[in-house]
């Protein structure tokens, strides 16, 4: 009886470019808030990769509109109460943050700085919810796998943080050169991320029971099950834990972080809708 | 406001010669479509873009063994609550001043929230348009003055049209003098402004239980999750936020916390 939107790709895509925009802005924020000097490449990464992705986003979701000469359309109201309204503009006023912010990152003015810091104190704000609103979105429909968790928005929240905590410390790997206290960090903060991510993950499928069914069982769970949950979460905590400080073994932790981060986004939008 | 309108199907009238499906077609210019086979005569399976109207035809087995139809001609509920309504992020989506809910086209940007918002599944999404399609209860009709084209063209009035508050009273006595007939599990389905999404306009007498026409027992709004699923969203970011912080707070280090 109930109709699914046939949002496909796009969305997925945008889902999880969106919670890696959040996640590295909002790690970047706290890190050049409250970290030391030597955190300030941390920040820069974290601000410079929001910005593209973020843009990106917008694109995404302009193009998977059924008239998408008329997304300003979405500008016409605002519904404190509707994810989709908050969405759009949040999209928006979160892309002027990555904006202002990555152009202050490349200033070495200690009064740029300054600002700069204040900025991403309210960013920060913003990052977060762009990364968990997608998941509340998702929750406000009629689907049942979709609103019987209770906890989308919060695990969405935790995968945008630990995948844009691991597309940080995957450049700063591939940039930097000898060992850098700021990657070590953002290696530590995603650890953390993933860890909550798995038990928010756990208690989100304790809450939708039987309707976690379209992902538990069937024809997405081998991915579900073997890509996020093992690959995407349980082999890179093992990789961080057991080879920490060796470069390669974190990279390749972080390319499967990332990795899971889309699988989970694909199987939740993707298992009701094929 | 003007006085609430609203429509009452009454299934235990209905026969299944969907002219109301046909008329719809007719007055809102929708396209025929192919045919398919759902099992029993009814077409087409779900609510379309092009089909605001359509006849159920369910098969209900009896107690003796054979097989019974229950027939309902299903159409746009027009929630007092509507879920629909509530996810528009463009304003396209509106209540009339006669209580109904329609979608202007020419707002709508086919995001697609309201297809998967709607507790019935009645909203659709065209391609071609590229916009999201409902029953408008014959919105251009009820501004001149007529009932919908369903209401007037079923032969049965299985189809009635009216002010709601009369329409539910009529109901009320026709339940009731069902009952009496001896259709012990006769109801109204939306009828009460009290009950679940606060009435429906479009509102049904049905001759069994709602599950038996595919009807949800209790729907539910869809935006009743949103306060609940935003604040745990936010003790997520406090738990990852503080994560953050321990990892890169610098405490009684030599280098001066706040050198850019």
């Amino acid at each position: 009886m109930l109709k699914t939107p046939h949002w496909e790709m796009m969305i997925v895509w945008y889902f999880f470019l969106g919670g890696i925009a959040g996640g590295a802005y909002f790690t970047a924020a706290i890190a050049d808030n409250f970290g030391g000097a030597r955190d300030r490449t941390v920040a820069r990464v974290g601000y410079l990769l929001s910005l593209p992705l973020v843009g990106l986003c917008g694109l995404l979701l302009v193009a998977d509109l059924g008239v998408p000469l008329r997304f300003m359309n979405m500008m016409r109201t605002f519904k404190f109460w509707d994810p989709m309204s908050l969405g759009a503009w949040a999209v928006g006023v979160f892309g002027l943050f990555t904006f202002v912010s990555s152009l202050l990152s490349l200033s070495s003015s200690k009064s740029h700085a300054a600002l700069r810091r204040k900025i991403g104190l309210v960013g920060i704000v913003f990052g977060f919810f762009l990364a968990s609103y997608t998941g509340v979105l998702l929750s406000a429909t009629a689907q049942p796998f979709w609103s019987e968790g209770r906890l989308m928005g919060a695990l969405f929240l935790a995968s945008g943080a630990s995948t844009g905590m691991a597309a940080v410390s995957l450049i700063l790997a591939l940039t930097g050169g000898g060992s850098n206290p700021g990657l070590a960090k953002v290696k530590h903060a995603d650890r953390y991320s993933m860890i909550i991510e798995l038990v928010v993950l756990a208690l989100f499928l304790a809450l939708l029971g039987s309707a976690a069914r379209p992902i538990v069982s069937g024809h997405f769970a081998p991915l579900f099950w073997g890509g996020l949950v093992a690959l995407g979460l349980v082999v890179p905590l093992v990789l961080d834990f057991v080879g920490h400080g060796r470069k390669a073994l974190g990279a390749l932790a972080a390319v499967l972080v990332l990795v899971g981060g889309f699988i989970l986004r694909y199987v939740i939008v993707m298992s009701i809708q094929s | 406001m003007a006085r609430t309108l609203a429509m009452f199907t009454d299934t235990s009238l209905c026969i299944g010669c969907r002219a109301c499906q046909v008329a719809c077609k007719q007055w809102n210019e929708l396209p025929s479509e192919q045919p398919e086979w759902t099992g029993s005569y009814q077409n087409h399976a779900t609510f379309t873009d092009k089909t605001y109207r359509l006849v159920r035809f369910m098969e209900k087995p009896q107690p003796n063994g054979e097989l019974a139809w229950l027939l309902m001609s299903d159409v746009c509920k027009h929630c007092a609550q509507a879920g629909c309504l509530d996810a528009c992020p463009t304003g396209a989506i509106y209540r009339t001043e006669f209580g109904t809910v329609n979608i202007n086209q020419d707002v709508c940007n086919g995001c697609r929230y309201c297809v998967s918002s709607c507790p019935f599944g009645v909203v659709a999404f065209n391609e071609s348009t590229g916009t999201a399609k409902k029953c408008t209860f014959c919105n251009d009709r009820i501004h001149n003055g007529l009932g919908p084209a369903c209401a007037k063209a079923c032969p049965t009035e299985s189809i009635q049209f009216g002010f709601r508050d009369e329409l539910v009273a009529k109901a009320t006595k026709r339940v009731e003098a069902l009952k009496g007939m001896g259709f012990k599990q006769a109801q109204l389905y939306g009828h009460d402004t009290g009950g679940f999404l606060g009435g429906l306009n479009a509102f049904f007498l049905l001759l069994s239980k709602p599950a038996s026409y595919n009807l949800p027992d209790n729907p539910k709004l869809p935006q009743r999750n949103v306060v609940v699923d935003s604040l745990l969203s936010i003790g997520s970011a406090l738990a990852v936020g503080l994560g953050v912080l321990l990892a890169f707070r610098e405490r009684g280090k030599g280098d001066a916390n706040h050198d850019a």
